[in-house]
């Protein structure tokens, strides 16, 4: 593969940006984003309180994980939105002057994959804000006060850090391999319910396996499952899978869709 | 139009559905993959049961504070319940006839509750319900007349209401007679590190009875010396005993006298159509785009001058698509539920597992209920895409509030997890359970119940939009 010229770069990941602004539902789809991470998050955060515990200190309660659960809903916003900036190009047919313009398919990836991490970048960095701000409001009432052992949510503790840039760094790798598989599938329905059923099939499948060896499998390696391990604050040792590395197997799914995306891509006709 | 037009309509939509070979391979292929979880989920497990503290080889359970006298030939016990301790909604406080001292040894009781009023019970499990504000102060009778034991309530001793008669099949001439009070384990659910944590605990039961007495029918033995014994099977010997002053008696007692309820067990059916839930997707897909593609090429406008009737049309679009869903949903729970079983035999089986086969009304309910709820969603779908004009958008619409409630449940308290079913689609998995649980949120039925209700709304604002919109 040659490499790609700077200047021919910037102007796709122009154009693909204008394309992906101008998709009417986006600022619906964003609002879905960051309002479902943050209702979702509340929601979670108001149903918890310590009197459920067997007493206030004895919770044990992961705050930060917690306060960041929305995310569980809001990706789905984030999984229509990478669909759709490949989707819809064939849904309407437009990948035919896309092409045109710009007849490298590697650029054509690479543009859209750029714009879909801004877009998600932005989406990520508001929801887990507000879903901080949701924990710092909600918690206190609830019983989780400094009084009973837990300190409240601050970025500058390094593992509520860690935990909320990798949530918005989730967030930017389920919208690229959202990106992946419709480019690999070449449809909307198909690619939006391929890939929701790959975020949620793993834990439910999880959850009612019996088998601990099976379990732990299905939590190590399933992109939703693994990728959340970034949320964790506490007890680190006793996750299937460490919180980076985590992040790191929803990444090598990611980059898997991409990957087998492009090569369908370049292979076929659009 | 002419009777049979309907009929046309409906064979042109299946035409529609069927010639779309992408369509037809979603739909065969979604039974292969609900079959194949159903293998990976049962595979591996030799008996290997989760949870398996509260497991025990008997199916019953006998524990209970009894204070008893001998009684030879026919007669009848009498007592006044005073009081009874609300320690559980089903704690147990009565008379009781049982053939001999020895758990699972046949009995008939006649008894009251704190919140369901009077029972007579027998046989571990067989329940008739008296009067059902028939709380303590409560006077109950209880009679036996050869084989036969019959059981009594009355509100003041002397206006006596039969609750319940049983044939104690060869029940010898002298039994067991007396007082008895139980009070079932409770579920305790803790939080602690972001998760439930769940333990039986035993609950303290008490009761008091005053005006006791045995008498004997005319033309029985002489009675014995009217002695009152205690016997004690409560979970903790120290829940258990008795005192007596003045007539009056003060039984505490912990324990059931019930069917062995197994609130952690495994639900096997539920369990091995796991897969359904991810099966259920490709229908969601399916029923969306089988308007959204009609939208999207125009093709509804040919639709709509083929046939005017709007309403018709979608009616026919959801009867074609929620009859594939229910075939496709049929094959793939019977082909789960016969992979999952097959493992199950040739695996090392726990004690008490029951034996489970195609034949049995709940597991056939189960499947059936499966299938139903395939095209229900289905037709869901279709409702919500005819609704929303966009695949991207009806999909996720329909599949959030499907899968998340089973899978956030994992990390809200057990109380908002349930009412998270009961209120959402996901309310009609709860049509794949076969036993009931310490986590059962809504009995099956009901829960199709509630995602027809969703189906059906989404139908009627479906139409009315569809009216009254362009194409």
């Amino acid at each position: 593969m040659t490499p790609l010229p700077a200047g021919r770069l910037r102007r796709a990941v122009q154009a693909e940006w204008t394309k992906l602004r101008t998709v009417p539902s986006l600022p619906w789809l964003l609002a879905a984003a960051v309002g479902l991470t943050v209702l979702g998050s509340a929601g979670s955060l108001a149903s918890v309180d310590t009197s459920q515990c067997p007493t206030p200190s004895e919770c044990f309660e992961d705050t930060t994980k917690l306060s960041l659960s929305g995310v569980w809903l809001g990706q789905a916003a984030v999984v229509v939105l990478g669909v759709l900036a490949m989707g819809s190009e064939y849904g309407t047919g437009t990948i035919g002057p896309t092409l045109a313009a710009t007849p490298s398919r590697r650029l054509v990836l690479l543009a859209k994959a750029v714009a879909v991490t801004a877009v998600a970048l932005v989406a990520g960095v508001v929801g887990v804000l507000g879903s901080l701000a949701a924990g710092r409001a909600i918690l206190p009432g609830n019983g989780f006060t400094s009084a009973n052992g837990y300190e409240p949510l601050s970025l500058a503790d390094g593992p509520t850090l860690r935990a909320a840039g990798g949530t918005v760094l989730y967030l930017v790798l389920v919208g690229l391999l959202s990106l992946g598989v419709a480019t690999a599938v070449r449809g909307t329905a198909g690619a939006i319910t391929g890939v929701l059923a790959l975020l949620y099939a793993f834990p439910i499948v999880a959850q009612l396996v019996s088998d601990p060896r099976w379990q732990h499998r299905l939590e190590r390696y399933g992109p939703m499952e693994a990728g959340l391990s970034v949320q964790h604050t506490m007890r680190l040792d006793e996750l299937s899978i460490a919180p980076w590395p985590g992040l790191g197997v929803l990444a090598t799914y990611a980059g898997f869709a991409l990957v087998s995306g492009l090569t369908l891509f370049l292979l076929r006709d659009a | 139009m002419r009777r049979d037009g309907f009929g046309r309509l409906v064979l042109a939509e299946w035409t529609k559905l069927r010639t779309v070979p992408r369509w037809m391979t979603v739909l065969a292929g979604l039974v292969g993959v609900t079959a194949l979880f159903a293998l990976i989920d049962t595979s591996d497990q030799g008996g290997d049961v989760s949870e398996g503290e509260s497991l025990q080889d008997a199916d019953f359970t006998d524990d209970f504070h009894f204070v008893h006298q001998p009684l030879t030939g026919d007669g009848n016990i009498v007592a006044r319940v005073v009081s009874q301790e609300n320690s559980h909604e089903w704690a147990k406080a009565g008379l009781i006839v049982k053939e001999r001292l020895e758990p699972g040894a046949p009995y008939a009781a006649v008894l009251v509750t704190p919140e369901h009023g009077v029972r007579m019970q027998w046989d571990f499990g067989e329940d008739v319900a008296g009067s059902e504000n028939g709380e303590a102060p409560r006077w109950l009778r209880l009679t036996r007349s050869g084989d036969v034991v019959t059981g009594y309530e009355s509100a003041d001793g002397t206006d006596w209401q039969e609750v319940g008669e049983v044939d104690l099949e060869d029940l010898p001439s002298t039994v067991e007679v007396g007082l008895f009070v139980a009070s079932p384990l409770a579920v305790e659910i803790e939080r602690q590190y972001g998760n439930n944590s769940l333990s039986e605990i035993p609950t303290p039961g008490e009761a008091m009875f005053d005006n006791v007495r045995v008498a004997l029918d005319r033309g029985s033995p002489a009675p014995g010396d009217g002695e009152w014994n205690d016997y004690d099977t409560s979970v903790e010997p120290d829940l258990g005993g008795s005192t007596e002053s003045d007539g009056v008696f003060t039984v505490r007692g912990s324990g059931d006298i019930a069917e062995n309820v197994r609130p952690f067990d495994d639900d096997l059916v539920e369990r091995s159509l796991t897969g359904a839930g991810v099966g259920m997707l490709a229908v969601v897909a399916l029923g969306a785009l089988f308007i959204t593609a009609e939208f999207k090429r125009g093709m509804i406008r040919t639709t709509f001058a083929a046939c005017p009737g709007r309403g018709r049309v979608l009616a026919a679009k959801a009867i074609v698509l929620g009859g594939a869903a229910f075939s496709a949903g049929l094959a793939a729970a019977v082909a789960s539920f016969l992979v999952s079983m097959r493992t199950l035999r040739t695996a090392e089986r726990a004690p008490g597992t029951p034996e489970l086969s195609l034949a049995n009304p709940t597991v056939l309910r189960a499947l059936v209920g499966t299938a139903v709820l395939f095209a229900l969603v289905a037709v869901f779908s279709l409702a919500v895409a005819t609704i929303v004009r966009h695949t991207a958008v009806a999909i996720p619409l329909v599949i959030l509030p499907l899968l998340i409630p089973s899978i956030e449940s994992g990390g809200l308290p057990l109380s908002v997890a349930n009412w998270l079913v009961r209120l959402t689609p996901a309310a009609g998995l709860a049509v794949q359970q076969t036993i009931t649980r310490y986590d059962t949120a809504i009995a099956p039925l009901v829960g199709l119940g509630v995602m027809a209700a969703y189906a059906a709304v989404a139908l009627g604002v479906a139409t009315l939009l569809l009216r009254r919109r362009d194409a």
